[in-house]
């Protein structure tokens, strides 16, 4: 009988899966997926299409805040950064959409080393406020910069075109969403089980020991700014040409705050935990919606009038309830339901 | 010159301001060891409480005055019971993360109890215009600054020879000595919610009284960061006078440079002292033993 998963060799701790049904169980997933524009209507594809953009930002701020321990609450700002970055090069200046997706990672990627170099110096707490003080900052400056980004009147975005491929409709939009969204998931996979991933989450564990083993911190943390900018800005671009209108006003705080809600719910440091948490907190406030609707119309009037308020509400009791009787999030419920079903009736 | 004083006077009325709530923050960093990210909300809610009592029960200054503060107390309290003592000894992120679900909760709960407009606290006074020299003060701008300096001194006097001040700096340095020693530290923490809460009231009545009433209220909260960072985390005193600081900085950006440079010199600031001097001007310098 079967009593545990042990990892008997180092190829299987740095294996990309746990055993091979979970590559069954991706390729099903994505196949729905991509089966998906055909069987569901316009609504339930935008969420289909939301989920896809949230993934890769919550992936990326995963990089900086699950691997390596460094908690930003400006990622907003390189969200804000990259989709501005699009919308310049594609819609102002007539790029190519390749070209503008590479400097919606580039640009945020740059301005994460201007605050990336002040928090080398910074821990835990006084990092979140740099952050939190880079995404007032960069709002302004593009408010201010009016030549290049229109100011406040912002940016029209259409959808791209790319090698004569049009994603113009909402289901060849959701593929291309899905494309970045796997090759997201993918490039982290990747990153964690590198040596650079294994001195991130030394970093998070321990910086002082990290630093004791050999690992550089600066250009180690310096490098998870960089890449999780660099993921950050594309989602940036991606929910830009979603909104097919890119503005600060777009771009509210309030999803630095979502972004963290989900590493929280989903289960920190885990990639899987990052997709997990983005489907919870995206249907959170439409599943809310249904079951109050059900017990009266009362309660429908109030989610379309204050649908702002109430989502930023449900976000607030989320990560409260979670960090208190679920720290290790979702990834942690589903850990616990797969070893309770390989070891029934043991406990252990 | 004129342009210059009423700059640097406005600023001061509004550094004060800051100044309260980034002490609200020191207390709390002092005795807890967090940043409450929920402070501006406090704020505000504490401010929303008072305009109420002020247009349902009395508009009468003391009523006022003591109903805010009871209910500062009060609502100080519930949050460090409810929410914050069940998070005792987790790790800083996560209690960090739940103060931050607070603020969003309390943030939009405002919208749900009161409304979205802005309203005035009249109490009848705090509005009217009194010159010194050619340069026009409101009452209510005196009256903080004053606020804050008496705070000041007391919050001083307080940590330095009352007994319990004694013991909140015990459980500050070092939590478990002071428990060996015989303080309770969820009593300590409580205080230290309900003093913080109390300050911060005080401040959101006040700019009720001299300016306005909205939900926009709690960035408040967020332009008094650079205060506390400026004086240091751990530092009240620091972080009321680091306050003014911010509160002249900020509108002399503003006054010379435009308003976007008023929106952002205090955050500017905050990544420059991060920069220089991390721990703030009158902070202690963290030394980690390993």
């Amino acid at each position: 009988m079967r009593t545990g998963d042990y990892k008997q060799t180092y190829g299987e701790l740095t294996a990309l899966v746990d055993s091979p049904p979970v590559w069954l169980w991706s390729v099903v997933l994505v196949a729905a997926l991509i089966a998906a524009p055909y069987a569901m209507n316009a609504y339930a594809l935008s969420f289909v299409t939301i989920i896809l953009i949230t993934v890769v930002g919550t992936l990326g701020l995963n990089i900086l805040t699950g691997y390596t321990g460094l908690i930003s609450l400006g990622h907003v700002g390189f969200l804000v950064t990259g989709a501005y970055a699009y919308a310049v090069l594609v819609s102002k200046y007539q790029m190519h959409p390749l070209v503008g997706f590479l400097g919606a990672g580039l640009v945020p990627a740059a301005a994460s080393l201007i605050v990336g170099a002040p928090s080398l110096r910074l821990k835990g707490l006084y990092l979140a406020i740099t952050t939190l003080a880079f995404s007032f900052i960069i709002n302004t400056v593009i408010l201010e910069a009016r030549t290049l980004t229109n100011g406040a009147r912002g940016i029209a975005v259409q959808r791209p075109e790319i090698f004569g491929i049009s994603f113009d409709s909402d289901a060849a939009f959701t593929w291309l969403c899905l494309g970045f969204a796997i090759a997201t998931l993918f490039a982290t996979l990747n990153i964690r089980r590198s040596r650079v991933g294994r001195a991130f989450v030394a970093i998070r564990d321990n910086d002082t020991a990290a630093r004791v083993m050999g690992i550089n911190l600066h250009a180690y943390k310096l490098l998870a700014f960089v890449t999780s900018a660099f993921i950050t800005g594309i989602s940036g671009a991606l929910y830009g040409i979603y909104l097919s209108f890119v503005s600060v006003e777009g771009f509210p705080f309030l999803l630095s705050i979502e972004a963290l809600a989900i590493l929280i719910v989903g289960g920190l440091g885990s990639a899987l935990g990052a997709v997990l948490g983005t489907v919870f907190i995206v249907l959170l406030p439409e599943v809310a919606r249904l079951v109050f609707s059900l017990f009266s119309a009362q309660m429908d009037a109030l989610f379309s009038t204050g649908a702002q308020e109430l989502k930023s509400m449900l976000y607030g009791l989320v990560i409260i309830l979670f960090l208190r009787f679920q720290p290790r999030g979702l990834v942690g419920v589903w850990h616990d339901l797969r070893r309770t079903w390989v070891h029934w009736p043991l406990r252990y | 010159m004129q342009y210059l004083t009423q700059l640097l006077i406005s600023g001061l009325a509004i550094g004060a301001i800051y100044g309260l709530i980034a002490m609200g923050f020191a207390v709390i960093y002092k005795s807890t060891g967090l940043v409450n990210f929920a402070q501006g909300e406090m704020t505000m809610i504490v401010a929303y409480i008072a305009w109420t009592i002020s247009t349902t029960i009395s508009g009468n200054l003391f009523i006022v005055a003591a109903g805010a503060i009871i209910s500062a107390i009060v609502l100080g309290l519930v949050i460090e019971r409810v929410v914050m003592r069940p998070m005792l000894g987790e790790p800083v992120f996560a209690t960090v993360m739940v103060t931050i679900g607070l603020a969003v909760i309390l943030r939009s709960s405002i919208n749900f109890i009161w409304d979205a407009y802005p309203h005035g606290l009249d109490v009848g006074f705090g509005r009217d215009i009194v010159r010194v020299g050619n340069i026009g003060v409101r009452t209510g701008q005196i009256a903080v600054i004053a606020t804050l300096l008496v705070l000041l001194a007391a919050i001083w006097a307080f940590f330095r020879y009352s007994k319990f001040g004694v013991a909140m700096r015990a459980v500050a340095a070092d939590d478990r000595t002071a428990l060996l020693m015989g303080i309770s530290a969820p009593r300590v923490h409580a205080a230290a919610w309900a003093a913080s809460s109390v300050i911060a009231g005080i401040a959101g009545v006040f700019f009720a009284i001299t300016y306005d009433l909205s939900p926009a209220m709690f960035q408040l909260g967020l332009k008094a960061f650079p205060a506390t960072i400026l004086g240091g985390l751990d530092a009240v005193l620091g972080s009321g006078i680091g306050g003014l600081l911010i509160g002249i900085t900020e509108n002399l950006a503003g006054g010379y440079f435009g308003s976007g440079m008023k929106e952002v010199a205090g955050f500017l600031m905050i990544i420059v002292v991060l920069m220089v001097r991390p721990f703030g001007l009158f902070g202690e310098r963290d030394i980690e033993r390993v």
